[in-house]
């Protein structure tokens, strides 16, 4: 059986919907009576509107960036804890063509290209003919943070919550690639999932990984998401773990390993999620960068998920202040927090260490003397010392590593 | 929505079954009995598709762009200039493959100028 024939994709429907009635206009409804105020955001209400929150099927109410294909943000207070809700993790797809059912029994997983032997494995083959192994890994969207970056750019516009941690369940993709016997002269891996394009020239979503970071021991294919199948619109029925590398490589619904001898060539590696060529992914909006890298491993980054926006802080009081350190698989050595818009720094607390490629919760006490307007800010340090920028852009908005501040105001 | 709340009463189950499968290896190569039984996933996406904002050449918009997206692609950006959003319709055409005649493509920018535009930067 064709992989394709396992996912019926909404595009059908939505054609077949916009064809009868004009359904698309008629359709419409009002949503919009709840909105999300996050720390850290200040938009700017004249260019863009307040979010909206809307609940997709399998998930709890998440911030409405786009309903088609759906780009769903997850609320800051979800990451009050080290793992991340399965119902309230970050939802991004590329094209409207998204996968809405999927025969458990008949999807298989193909397996080809350059390899000894073409595998096409069912669920249930992934489940019982490999080495099931479980890691803590952070997904963060290559675009988290965007809606930050001045000037603004097009795209997503994400505030901090294009991430969640989970604890992945699955197989190793050396252990799957090992299985079909990797040829000499292979170079990379092609991946693809269940998404289809919706015209006939929009390229389909399909990314690529050099085949030794594809043979790593690390990456994985995982058909469980904190103990749970994970939710469909997150990429049921498996998805691949790229740990420490940004999300945009962590196929959804995967349902093609192809062992190639040639570099992909495709959009989505040759022209889209790529960074200028720089270790601060940094360029100057008059100059743009001339030579451009696809994006790959996760700088370290660090935000405040408390106070929140909506709370009253009164002077002479305690209070905790609260958030999660991210980075790309060396660790979180240090979280340091000021109060004072940088002039002092003070050392917070860290959650639970739960692996090199999870992030690092972390937490500090507050109790602010007097009255006023106050500039907290965070950083962090990595294991191996990388910090953060304290000025950056690119046209992409992408990998934001900026020491990020919250004016708060004390009454 | 009636039809959202069964598949909600359904997960439970798929969890408890494919997640006892995940703890163990079954080294003969048995298949779990929850994965054989040939269970169907779906979901049904809700309509959140949102106000189109009324503007010149609306219909020229409409035609060409909201087949592959949504008008939220458009109402959740920042203003832009014009030449900003050439780029990106031009992006639509060259790079996502949209079928837009030539000859809708600055009509299709003029309405989103209108909409999210800001006068040009020097």
């Amino acid at each position: 059986m064709l992989p394709m024939q396992d996912g019926h994709v909404a595009r059908r429907r939505f054609l077949a919907t916009l064809i009868s009635a004009g359904g698309l206009f008629a359709a419409q409804r009002a949503f919009g009576s709840t909105f999300e105020i996050e720390p850290g955001l200040d938009f700017d209400s004249s260019s863009a509107p307040a979010r909206t929150l809307a609940r997709y099927p399998q998930k709890t109410d998440l911030i409405l960036l786009t309903d088609r294909p759906p780009q769903l943000e997850t609320p800051l207070r979800y990451f009050e804890t080290d793992l991340t809700p399965n119902d309230a993790f970050f939802v991004r797809w590329h094209l409207a063509g998204i996968p809405t059912r999927v025969d458990v029994q008949s999807f298989r997983l193909e397996v080809g290209g350059r390899v000894n032997k073409p595998l096409s494995l069912s669920l249930a083959d992934l489940r019982t003919k490999f080495e099931p192994v479980s890691m803590v890994a952070l997904a963060q969207c290559a675009g988290n943070s965007r809606s930050l970056f001045e000037p603004r750019v097009p795209g997503g516009q994400w505030g901090n919550g294009a991430m969640g941690n989970a604890r992945w369940t699955g197989v190793r993709l050396k252990d799957v690639l090992d299985a079909a016997g990797v040829q000499p002269g292979a170079i990379q891996v092609g991946l693809r999932g269940l998404d289809e394009p919706p015209q006939p020239k929009t390229p389909p979503f399909e990314k690529s990984l050099q085949i030794d970071h594809a043979r790593d021991g690390e990456v994985m294919i995982a058909y469980e998401m904190n103990g749970q199948p994970l939710p469909m619109l997150n990429g049921f029925p498996i998805r691949l773990i790229v740990p420490g590398w940004f999300a945009t490589y962590w196929v959804k619904a995967l349902t093609k390993v192809t062992v190639l001898d040639q570099p992909l060539k495709t959009f989505w590696m040759d022209k889209a999620y790529r960074i200028p060529d720089n270790p601060q992914a940094n360029e100057d909006p008059q100059h743009l960068a001339e030579q451009t890298v696809p994006i790959n491993r996760m700088p370290v980054h660090s935000i405040f998920v408390k106070p929140d926006a909506s709370e009253q802080l009164r002077a002479g009081q305690n209070y905790e202040l609260a958030g999660v350190a991210t980075d790309g698989g060396s660790g979180i050595r240090r979280v340091e927090v000021s109060k004072d818009g940088g002039q002092s720094w003070s050392q917070a607390e860290l959650g639970p260490d739960l692996g090199r490629y999870s992030w690092r919760t972390w937490r500090a006490s507050w109790k602010p003397a007097a009255k006023g307007t106050y500039r907290l800010m965070v950083r962090a340090t990595t294991n191996d010392g990388e910090m953060q920028v304290t000025e950056q852009w690119n046209r992409s908005g992408y990998q934001r590593d900026v020491v990020e501040h919250q004016d708060v105001v004390v009454a | 929505m009636r039809h959202w709340q069964t598949v909600c009463a359904l997960i439970p189950l798929a969890i408890a079954a494919t997640g006892l499968a995940g703890q163990s290896r079954a080294p003969d190569g048995s298949r779990p009995a929850a994965v054989a039984s040939g269970k169907v996933e779906r979901i049904t996406l809700p309509n959140y598709s949102g106000e189109v904002p009324k503007g010149p050449n609306v219909q020229v918009y409409e035609k060409d762009c909201l087949l592959c997206h949504s008008a939220r692609y458009v109402t959740t950006q920042p203003a832009f200039s014009r030449s900003t959003w050439e780029k990106e319709v031009k992006k639509m055409v060259d790079a996502y493959g949209a079928t837009v005649p030539e000859s809708d493509q600055s009509k299709i920018v003029d309405y989103l100028v209108a909409v999210r535009g800001v006068p040009e930067s020097k």
